[in-house]
């Protein structure tokens, strides 16, 4: 089957101050059409690259140094810019974490979303499309400005932005994360919904492992700009193969059964410079090998799962 | 109504400033040494006709009486006389002030049309190349840098020496003669010019670098906009503020008198004028002149935090935060 | 000095050439370098030559000695005064963001009243007061700086005394005097340094504009803008007495400037963003 994004090898550095950091250090990801996908990872694990990437949205400082980004068969890192705008006006929507911030201040919502439409859009189809999100009285929104708007009404209108022309894939980046916690599942449903009647693809970046399984099909676990496993969301989260994913299931409230502790993982996550000389986990990790730190892990895939760790052999003997 | 009541209350700090201001003058311009007798009498003149000069203008008076006549009647619209030439100095003002006004259009004009866009241009470009952010940095520093009368100086003696073409110095009526009006003002507004669209390319290109980096800005790239679309529908009307300052800042300082380009260029507007007062020490003109400069820029100010409200949302609401 | 090692070359370059500027010409004036700047040696009004290496003016004095002369005259008065500026301005600033209340709205309502005033057109009315001299201009560029500088300390002063270890510091118990020099002064220096670059040269180019108008200093004392104003009357026959002055008055304003950009820059690092 073709995929609709394919990322490979792909190498991300970022200009700071005297040197670089890495953000992405050879991240493999493929996504098929109406998948699930939640990406998790801490902050600096390179998700937000990995996600801006897919759009050639880097910031001015990023260098893909290495790897391809392939959206819908076209090469997003050699695409001429009025081929990138193409792309993200025809196939890709974006949800960025801040809301408000998201708005242009000095425009009543109404307008923008009209400016989001393709064509010129109406004030009927405006007034559609933020019903389709569901916000209460969608005449008063349209006349407000972001200010006047709270956290959860703006990501709503942000999401009817997004989603005004139908995208192929909706890349949302931590779309709750500056949400009150009553109000996220609420946008959630909304996205997810509607990305279901449209059958768009999501890519939904997050930090919250049990949130991201709760609704995703796909789970994608990124470590120091890599993706260190990837399979189905019940698979990870009841099986997990690589220990930090497993760590991370540990370290999560509730994901365990009654009785066993909570463990939190011991040690920094990493900032890379340069290519991770091997894991970038041995560091942190209890079961870690003399190998681990010198030879770089090779992917392991068994039954549609992806996993990045030189225990894997052992892991999959095990498990099956 | 809470908007009302922040400007009225704008409005009435804004007169209350100018109160002060006027008392700052007055004081200052009484401050000033040497008798007004004797600048116009001359060293020479008798203890007599001195009195009867100082008591003609009302200068033998408490200084409290005075500061009330000159306020009182200042505030009807009458500036007094001045004491040099015996004409009102509404009607000396009247004279000088379409020069000024002239060359303060074209320097609110040059501001606009080349300033602004240049400094939206440079912001723009500033994230495709890197390594230029230097030399757009030195360019921009470099207008700033170039003080008028340096360069007024070297335009005035290439054109003198050279014999380019435009008249040096000397001012002629544009009622009377449209096209030498316009050849005697073209040297004195492009040198005055120069410093204007410097300091607002330098402010517009910082707004606008600040707007660049903003999510929204993000989020309408990510939507496939085109840059075109995004300067002109984003980026300049929540850059707007500070750019609109620098041009009401500029706008005074122009109207305020282009003092030392009028006196170089030996325009016979505000500027020249003020600094003849001084110099002759006619109270009354300095008085008025430094006053109306600073009722043109207090003025200014307020239309400018009007224009400011009606641009962005949120300014009215900041605003009302700031001063509760 | 990790901060000389972040700034770029042309930061370095305008610090550099500043420093060099202001070295070149203390020596330039120690060592007597090109004579007494008073005597009339030469002939009137000559060209550069091997003996003059910047001409001579009307009185036949060298014109190099006077250049040093002039512009140590105007670095010490603005230096001078963006000093006075710098105390001024950090008191009334903090006063008025940090304590605000009565204080902060006189100290604004102060900056408000000086503001209101084209920068000139104040220079000339303080010159006139105090009659024209070296004295006028100190004061009119501590008046013309003090609103500017004033303003941008109070909003940074305003937005330290809002940040978390200000108020748990005042919480705790901390008298001011302990937070204006743990808290406010350490995070409020780079602004007042920044400020501080950009009032000197403000204070360079009204020392040049109020002496060219002839209320700042006065001859014989020769300072960069006498020095132009001088020149001036002989524009056409003796462009170098107008000439090497004005290279000069550029050069500072200009190393000043750049290297005020980039203090800033480095301050509050800003990212280009590319909308394609």
């Amino acid at each position: 089957m073709t995929h609709l994004v394919r990322i490979e090898d792909l190498v991300v550095d970022y200009a700071s101050g005297d040197g670089s950091v890495r953000a992405l250090d050879g991240a493999e990801l493929a996504i098929g059409a109406g998948e699930t996908v939640g990406i998790v990872g801490e902050s600096g694990s390179g998700k937000s690259t990995l996600g801006a990437a897919v759009g050639g949205l880097l910031p001015g400082a990023a260098t893909v140094a290495r790897g391809s980004v392939v959206v819908a068969d076209h090469e997003v890192n050699t695409l001429r810019p009025n081929e990138l705008r193409a792309l993200r006006r025809e196939r890709l929507g974006y949800i960025f974490q801040e809301p408000i911030g998201s708005l242009d201040p000095t425009m009543r919502i109404g307008k923008q979303v009209a400016l989001a439409l393709p064509g010129s859009g109406r004030r009927a189809d405006v007034l559609t499309h933020l019903e389709r999100v569901r916000l209460a009285d969608p005449a008063r929104v349209a006349k407000a400005y972001p200010h006047q708007l709270s956290g959860g009404m703006a990501q709503r209108v942000a999401i009817a932005m997004a989603m005004a022309r139908e995208p192929e894939i909706l890349i949302a980046d931590e779309p709750t994360a500056a949400l009150d916690s009553q109000i996220r599942a609420e946008v959630l449903d909304v996205i997810f919904t509607l990305a279901a009647e449209i059958g768009t693809t999501i890519l939904w970046l997050s930090h919250d492992l049990p949130a991201v399984a709760k609704r995703c099909r796909r789970v994608v676990v990124m470590y120091g700009g890599r993706v260190v496993e990837s399979g189905s969301a019940h698979a990870v989260l009841d099986m997990p193969w690589h220990p930090y994913t497993s760590a991370l299931v540990r370290a999560v409230p509730g994901a365990v059964a009654e009785g066993e502790r909570l463990v939190s993982i011991k040690g920094q996550p990493p900032v890379l410079t340069g290519a991770a000389e091997g894991c970038a986990f041995a560091p942190r990790c209890p079961d870690a090998l003399s190998t681990c730190s010198v030879d770089r892990p090779p992917v392991v895939s068994v039954h549609e799962r992806d996993v990045l760790c030189h225990l894997a052999g052992q892991q999959v003997g095990v498990s099956r | 109504m809470r908007l009302f009541s922040w400007w009225l209350r704008r409005a009435l700090s804004a007169v209350v400033t100018l109160f002060l201001v006027s008392i700052l003058i007055f004081t200052a311009s009484r401050l000033m040494p040497g008798g007004f007798a004797e600048v116009v009498l001359g060293p020479l003149a008798s203890p007599e006709q001195k009195a009867e000069v100082t008591a003609k203008y009302g200068l033998d008076e408490s200084i409290l009486v005075q500061y009330a006549r000159w306020l009182g009647t200042a505030l009807s619209g009458d500036f007094g006389i001045s004491m040099i030439s015996g004409e009102p100095v509404t009607t000396e003002f009247g004279l000088r002030l379409p020069v000024t006004a002239q060359l303060a259009l074209f320097g609110i004009g040059g501001a606009i049309l080349i300033g602004v866009p240049l400094g939206v241009a440079t912001a723009v470009r500033a994230g495709r190349r890197r390594g230029g952010a230097a030399v757009g940095r030195l360019l921009s520093g470099l207008g700033v840098s170039v003080p008028e009368f340096v360069l007024g100086s070297v335009v005035v003696f290439l054109f003198s020496r050279f014999a380019l073409g435009l008249t040096v110095g000397g001012y002629v009526p544009f009622g009377a003669d449209p096209a030498g009006n316009l050849q005697s003002m073209l040297l004195p507004a492009a040198v005055l010019s120069v410093f204007v669209i410097a300091v607002t390319a330098r402010t517009t290109r910082d707004a606008v670098l600040t707007v660049l980096v903003e999510p929204y800005i993000t989020a309408s790239i990510a939507r496939g906009d085109r840059p075109a679309f995004i300067v002109c529908r984003h980026v300049l009307r929540n850059a707007s503020i500070p750019i609109i300052t620098v041009l009401s800042t500029v706008s005074a300082y122009l109207l305020g008198g282009a003092v030392i380009i009028e006196y170089l260029f030996n325009l016979p507007g505000m500027g020249t004028y003020l600094v003849q007062a001084v110099g002759r020490r006619d109270y009354a003109v300095v008085q008025a002149g430094v006053l109306l400069a600073a009722v043109v820029f207090i003025v200014l100010n307020m239309v400018t935090d009007a224009v400011a409200g009606v641009l962005d949302p949120r300014f009215g609401a900041a605003a009302k935060g700031r001063k509760q | 000095m990790t901060w000389w090692r972040k700034a770029d070359w042309l930061t370095r370059s305008g610090l550099l050439c500043l420093v060099l500027l202001a070295l070149g010409t203390l020596a330039g004036t120690v060592l007597g370098i090109g004579g007494d700047p008073d005597e009339m040696v030469g002939p009137r009004l000559a060209p550069p030559n091997g003996e003059y290496l910047l001409g001579t003016d009307e009185l036949g004095r060298s014109m190099l000695p006077r250049l040093f002369e002039g512009i140590g005259t105007t670095l010490v008065l603005s230096a001078l005064a963006v000093l006075v500026t710098a105390v001024l301005a950090t008191l009334l600033g903090i006063a008025a963001g940090y304590r605000g209340g009565w204080l902060g709205e006189i100290v604004l309502r102060l900056v408000e009243v000086l503001h209101s005033f084209p920068v000139i057109v104040l220079a000339i009315l303080v010159a006139a007061v105090l009659g024209p001299g070296q004295t006028a201009t100190i004061c009119s560029i501590i008046l013309i700086t003090i609103p500017l500088m004033t303003r941008v300390v109070r909003a940074a002063a305003v937005s330290v005394s809002e940040r978390d270890y200000v108020t748990s510091a005042v919480i705790s118990g901390a008298r001011w005097p302990r937070i204006l020099s743990r808290h406010l002064l350490p995070n409020l220096s780079g602004t007042i340094a920044v400020q501080g670059t950009y009032a000197l040269s403000v204070g360079i180019l009204v020392e040049g504009g109020l002496s060219f108008l002839g209320f700042g200093v006065q001859p014989p004392q020769s300072s960069l803008g006498a020095l132009i104003q001088q020149g001036s009357i002989y524009l056409l026959a003796a462009p170098w007495l107008v000439i090497g002055p004005g290279i000069v008055l550029v050069l500072a304003i200009l190393a000043i400037n750049v290297f005020g950009d980039g203090l800033r820059d480095s301050l509050e690092p800003r990212e280009a963003r590319s909308l394609v």
